[in-house]
């Protein structure tokens, strides 16, 4: 059988087995064993799990369940209210200000937890009905919410990141930071956008409200005094300085990235003990297990992910379909295009873990045969990634939203986070135009890249 | 990335009575398990941060840190596997599940237990043969600190097995509904 006949069956049976229900770590697990039994030397079979446990024994990797960990510990604490109060009280006087609190409480959330859907609930339960009661449509402040969240695999540490950095071969040092511009970008439109939206909401309400005299919420200011915008401070502090802390320690060359998590872990512990009294066995459990129940999935889907590629690549499926696509002679920008569509569509259905695992070593073969810079590449596929959170048909954010706000109408959910999808295409539009949003960053800390 | 949202309702229910005593004593397994995944995790964050510190300010070399902290996170994953898998905490594609008639998804359900626990199982055994080999052999890892293999590798073995035991429960489970329905 040729390769490419090969590769189509291997994609075949993947589909079916996936769309069986089977869960996704077994499903790629035994399409590989399968596949080893009837393609490959019976010694293989022999070798399966050394060859699972030798691409998992990676302290790289294995730095996920403690960065989930770091998020859990803030997640799981009163720390995302009290940062989103915070910011709500210092923003008051700009308008549209709750929208930008919003915003900026999630992606200083998303830094700190790393993960998307934690940051939705732990910034959502406080922002939604805040921002609700102050007369925002509930489709807007759920977008705002939805969308802030996904800049946790964006802005390090991204567990994404980390897939992509081992994946790709690539400086994991570097993706983080190359992931610090696009997430400023992306703050700053969604904070622009909200205060477009303020705007036009605003008037509208006025407008009502000189017609009919009904004044809505919209029209309500509150002041606060100095006194207390400086009382809201001690809680935030400690969390900014432990976001800042871990930055210092693994660009300082104090710590390893690996080292870095298991050090964010143990002061995220320690700031929620003496911050929020969370020390005792019975407190610390649902941070542990939570932490348990999450990695222990990831590291089984990456795990089996690990052991597909490498079926696929022994059988040459990997490179025979890389050389096909770059025997097309794809002009750079369609090539671009056309990897970001699959990696949206793919996105419907499967986390990004298994995106990564599966299609990097297709893929990067020919971007890098076009030119393109990899850690460039790994931005710009965590945001189209990022999309895949929020829109539907998955969307994990919209239903965890839907969790924290369930009398919202699935449809004015979905209405409210597409703007914010259109403008996460801006950003991938801008960052192709402007490719220093993204490597300007990492090429000032850590010199020009290869 | 919470996944409670995915456990699909069709797999909720009661033991049937012939399955209890295993299901109670896979509860109580996963329970210790648990614990011992916890302290894992914690642990091995302690160790990273050891790490640094004895680096950094202690400047002496850092040899068996990393290593130790691979072989706890790689037990508390693998041990944890059979728990995760009893809430169905292991995330598919269920699009199926609401498109097909109650009765073929019930089908479809067991299809994929028996042929996940198939793929587990012979995982399972595969790691048992590691582990032995590795036993036997006296193989170590090849850094200077070199520990004994058979720690990570009896650790997969272990949680693949319990996983598979716990994948044999909800598949049995399916069965004596099926015959409880008749």
């Amino acid at each position: 059988m040729t390769p490419l006949a090969l590769g189509l069956l291997f994609g075949a049976v993947t589909l079916i087995v996936m769309f069986s229900g089977m869960p996704i770590a077994f499903a790629l697990g035994g399409v590989a064993v399968t596949f080893m039994y009837f393609f490959m030397p019976a010694s293989s079979l022999d070798t399966v799990t050394q060859n699972v446990y030798e691409e998992m024994a990676s302290i790289t990797l294995l730095s996920i369940p403690l960065f989930i960990l770091k998020g859990a510990a803030i997640g799981k604490s009163r720390a995302g209210q009290d940062l989103y109060s915070a910011l709500h009280v210092w923003m008051s006087k700009v308008p549209g200000g709750l929208g930008i609190a919003n915003v900026f409480a999630c992606a200083l959330f998303a830094a700190m937890a790393g993960s998307s859907p934690a940051t939705c609930s732990a910034i959502g339960s406080a922002g939604i009905p805040e921002m609700r009661k102050r007369g925002y449509s509930s489709g807007f402040a759920a977008g705002i919410i939805a969308a802030g969240g996904t800049l946790g695999i964006l802005l390090p540490p991204s567990i994404v990141m980390i897939l992509y950095a081992v994946a790709a071969e690539q400086s994991l040092g570097r993706l983080f930071l190359a992931g610090i511009g696009p997430g400023l970008l992306l703050v700053a439109l969604f904070a622009l956008y909200a205060v477009f939206r303020y705007r036009k909401e605003h008037r509208a309400a006025l407008a009502a409200y000189e017609k009919s005299g009904t004044a809505s919420a919209y029209l309500d200011t509150t002041e606060y005094t100095l006194k207390q915008k400086v009382e809201m401070l001690p809680r935030v502090v400690p969390f900014v300085v432990l976001l800042i802390g871990v930055m210092v320690a693994l660009y300082g060359g104090f710590a390893t990235p690996s080292e870095t998590a298991g050090l964010g872990a143990i002061l995220a512990l320690v700031l929620v003990a003496t911050v929020y009294s969370v020390w005792r066995p019975k407190d610390l459990a649902p941070i542990l297990s939570s932490t348990l129940k999450e990695s222990t999935m990831l590291m089984f889907i990456i795990g089996m992910s690990l052991l597909f590629s490498y079926v696929m690549s022994y059988l040459r499926i990997s490179q025979s379909a890389a050389e096909w696509i770059v025997a097309l002679h794809l002009s750079k920008w369609f090539l671009l295009s056309v990897v970001l569509l699959l990696v949206i569509v793919l996105g419907f259905f499967l986390p990004p873990v298994s995106i990564i695992l599966m299609t990097v070593p297709i893929l990067l073969p020919p971007l890098k045969a076009a030119g393109f810079d990899l850690v460039w590449f790994g931005v710009l596929m965590t945001i189209v990634m990022e999309m895949g959170l929020i829109h539907p048909p998955v969307g994990l954010n919209i239903f965890v939203i839907k969790n924290v706000a369930p009398d919202i109408p699935l449809k004015d959910l979905i209405w409210g986070v597409m703007p914010f999808v259109g403008l996460m295409f801006l950003a991938v539009f801008l960052i192709c135009v402007f490719p220093g949003i993204a490597t300007w960053f990492p090429d000032q800390i850590m010199g020009p890249g290869k | 990335m919470s996944h409670s949202l995915e456990v699909p309702s069709h797999v909720a229910g009661p033991v049937p009575r012939p399955l209890v005593p295993l299901a109670r004593l896979l509860a109580g397994v996963n329970r210790v398990v648990l614990v011992a995944g916890m302290l894992a995790l914690l642990a091995a964050a302690a160790i990273l941060t050891y790490s640094v510190i004895t680096r950094y300010f202690l400047k002496s070399a850092t040899d068996w840190q990393d290593e130790a902290s691979v072989f706890l996170l790689v037990g508390a994953t693998f041990l944890c596997g059979a728990y995760v898998q009893s809430y169905r905490g292991h995330i598919g594609i269920e699009a199926l599940s609401s498109i097909l008639p109650p009765s073929v998804n019930r089908l479809r359900v067991t299809v994929v237990d028996i042929l996940t626990l198939a793929f587990c199982a012979f995982f399972a055994w595969k790691s048992w043969t590691l582990f032995h080999e590795a036993w036997v052999e006296k193989q170590t890892s090849s850094s200077s600190w070199a520990p004994p293999l058979s720690i990570p590798y009896g650790l997969m073995a272990a949680g693949m097995t319990l996983l598979s035991l716990q994948l044999l429960l909800q598949s049995l489970t399916h069965f004596f509904r099926g015959k409880e329905t008749k």
